[in-house]
């Protein structure tokens, strides 16, 4: 075994590496994951390698150098990896080196020597000397050497770009331990806070990048997460909310300097145009206005201007709309209701626009709580979700051999039968069309799985039923009563097209239906204000075994309920 | 972190008169189908399956 496959040689790190930023991280002796920033300072560090003259620049330095240098910037290539040069959309590189076929793959020509040729990158290679240079960063502030990463990648991500990234990383001196999915990582931060309450819920998360827009729609039971529906998009994105501003301050600029030509048709007044706006963008996240300079924005003429939220938020106003449908968009897709979700969980650098998350927050009822920075006071930064998540999870396996990951990510472990209803008891009255259906275990559970509940018991305690069945959950909308139409007509003559939201909204809840009873049990004698506790057991063969027990009584009751290949043998 | 608590406070029903059973116990039908889905192999709680899954342990063995 070489040394750096030995976990008790390993130096593990966390690496979020996305086609716009990436990030490093690690988990210290404590438990606590934390970002790591680079020579630079920066935390987010842009995902851009730049040659000039022979010198390699990384980061926000190769970032800069989309103005004078594009040719040789390399920029927004994570997602060409393991790809064919015929199923990739290059829009994003047009405004830096361009990706080209390269025998089976795609390659970049830059000068990436002190010698004036132009050599043929392979996305590979720079994918490898881009990891290189996030690993001597980590190096240089852990201050040993690293050796071993967990990486995320999009949901969508193929085998075929899984391998690539593995070998790229392996060229750079990166053991993968393992690949975990965005959203899943950002689901994991959250819940590897110490405050943080073992729940089952659903979460959506919805990370909001610079070259796309992925939502996951996430059952989080006990701990185990379960993606249900995935959607991707490459319109909806922070590159056109930066677009909005580069054509706001163009005309602006136009308006200002009539004889002007226009920048964004100048390679190097686009250019500039494009970084000042991604910072305008930024600043409009945390102020109320920002301030727009750049030097020389085209023929010689340097222009300054400001723009305030309000403006901004109007000028942003549709795709706002669209980042907000896309999630809800995810959510039909897993045939779920908005009154289902317990969570969003906002990520990606454009989660910290405000507007994107009081539109979102608006889409979903009250009882969703929406992880923002402008909406949760207890958000974690959206940008580092991925990054803490991985690390975290390089902190859970680096001890592990590689063999040994390997075979508990496979799916002999992982494709796990889920309950398609949710089980519970009935309260209140043990008649199915009077009794109100209470959950102990949702819908979309993981098997085998075991729960328990407490539950009240009338006033006086006594004799009580225990009944044990399936829950439909049932979206109950109520219409409001129609107003009387002439007293509306009188008090608001003046607005015309306004009865739309005059109507009052219709109410919708969450409800139970009752689908299936599968046992009764009794427990006798129960004490005045006593509790019964309830804990159910369900195999990964549908069998239940349950056990009932008044809380601190003596004996108490098991049942087996046999599962359904077992019920139907018998029957 | 012990598997989470269910808190209802909602009161059972009493036990119709007449109501009888062997062991006070009835089963009556049986659990719908499940569905196969892939759970993601991340975080502390997956390991802890993993482990199970693996051993072919149960929960209260696991809990020893
Ligand atoms: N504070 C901020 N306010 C608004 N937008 C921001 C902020 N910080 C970053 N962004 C935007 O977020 C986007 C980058 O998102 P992220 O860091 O998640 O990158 P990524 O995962 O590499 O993106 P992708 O792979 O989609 O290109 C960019 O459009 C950037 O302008
Ligand atoms: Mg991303």
């Amino acid at each position: 075994m070489s040394a750096e496959n030995d976990p008790a040689q390993r130096v593990a790190i966390g690496i979020s590496f996305g086609n716009s930023y990436s990030s490093i991280g690690f988990t210290t002796g404590e438990g606590r994951a934390e970002v790591i920033a680079n020579e630079d300072g920066d935390r987010q560090i842009p995902s851009v390698l730049s040659y000039v003259e022979g010198e390699e620049l990384h980061g926000g330095q190769a970032k800069t150098q989309f103005v004078r240098n594009a040719k040789n910037t390399v920029a927004y290539f994570r997602d060409f990896l393991g790809q064919e040069f015929k199923s990739i959309d290059a829009t994003p590189c047009h405004e830096s080196a361009h990706p080209l076929q390269h025998e089976s793959t795609i390659a970049f020509k830059v000068k990436d020597s002190a010698e004036d040729e132009e050599n043929e990158v392979t996305v590979s290679d720079i994918t490898t000397r881009h990891l290189k240079r996030l690993r001597n960063s980590a190096a240089y502030y852990l201050g040993k050497e690293v050796n071993a990463a967990v990486i995320t990648v999009p949901t969508n991500f193929s085998d075929a770009q899984k391998e690539a990234l593995n070998k790229a990383a392996k060229e750079a001196g990166i053991e993968v331990l393992q690949f975990i999915h965005e959203p899943v990582a950002a689901v994991l931060a959250y819940d590897a806070r110490p405050e943080a309450k073992l729940a089952d819920k659903i979460v959506v998360v919805a990370d909001l990048g610079g070259t796309r827009s992925d939502v996951a729609v996430v059952a989080s039971r006990g701990g185990i997460y379960t993606i249900l529906a995935t959607l991707h998009d490459y319109e909806v994105t922070g590159l056109k909310l930066d677009q909005v501003l580069i054509d706001y301050f163009a005309k602006e600029f136009l308006k200002k300097h009539k004889s002007a030509s226009d920048p964004r048709e100048d390679a190097r007044g686009l250019a500039k145009l494009k970084l000042e706006c991604e910072s305008v963008k930024k600043a409009l996240s945390i102020g109320t206005s920002a301030n727009f300079s750049v030097e020389s924005l085209v023929g010689g003429i340097d222009y300054t201007a400001t723009i305030n939220r309000t403006r901004y938020d109007l000028l942003g106003n549709k795709l706002f709309s669209a980042f907000s449908r896309l999630v809800l968009h995810a959510v039909e897709k897993a045939q779920l209701d908005p009154l289902d979700i317990t969570e969003v969980i906002l990520a990606g650098g454009n989660a910290h626009t405000p507007k994107i998350a009081s539109t979102i927050a608006n889409a979903f009822p009250e009882t969703t709580t929406v992880l923002a920075p402008s909406t949760s006071t207890t958000a974690i930064n959206p940008s580092e979700l991925s990054v803490r998540g991985a690390s975290i999870q390089a902190s859970l396996i680096q001890e592990f051999e590689l063999e040994d990951i390997e075979q508990s990510t496979h799916p002999m472990v992982t494709v796990t039968p889920h309950l398609s209803h949710a089980v519970g008891v009935l309260c209140i009255s043990g008649d199915e069309t009077n009794g109100v259906f209470h959950a102990i275990v949702d819908a979309e559970t993981p098997l085998p799985v075991r729960r328990t509940a407490i539950i009240s018991t009338p006033r006086e305690g006594g004799d009580v039923l225990i009944k044990l069945a399936e829950g439909l959950r049932h979206i109950k909308v109520t219409k409001p009563e129609p107003k009387a139409k002439k007293e509306k007509a009188e008090d608001d003559s003046d607005d015309s097209d306004d009865d739309e939201s005059d109507e009052e909204e219709e109410l919708r809840e969450k409800t139970w239906k009752v689908s299936n009873v599968l046992s009764e049990a009794a427990i006798k004698g129960v004490k005045k204000g006593g509790k019964v506790e309830v804990q159910i057991n369900i195999g990964a063969d549908l069998g239940v075994n349950a056990i009932y027990r008044e809380v601190g009584g003596k004996g108490g009751v098991r049942g087996i309920i046999a599962g359904e290949k077992a019920a139907n043998g018998s029957a | 972190m012990t598997s989470a608590q269910v808190q209802i406070n909602l009161p059972l029903p009493v036990l119709p008169a007449g109501w009888t059973a062997e062991k006070d116990f009835k089963p009556v039908g049986s659990l719908s189908h499940a569905i196969d889905r892939n759970i993601e192999p991340v975080g502390p709680h997956f390991l802890a399956h993993a482990r199970r899954k693996r051993h072919k342990r149960t929960f209260s063995e696991d809990d020893r």
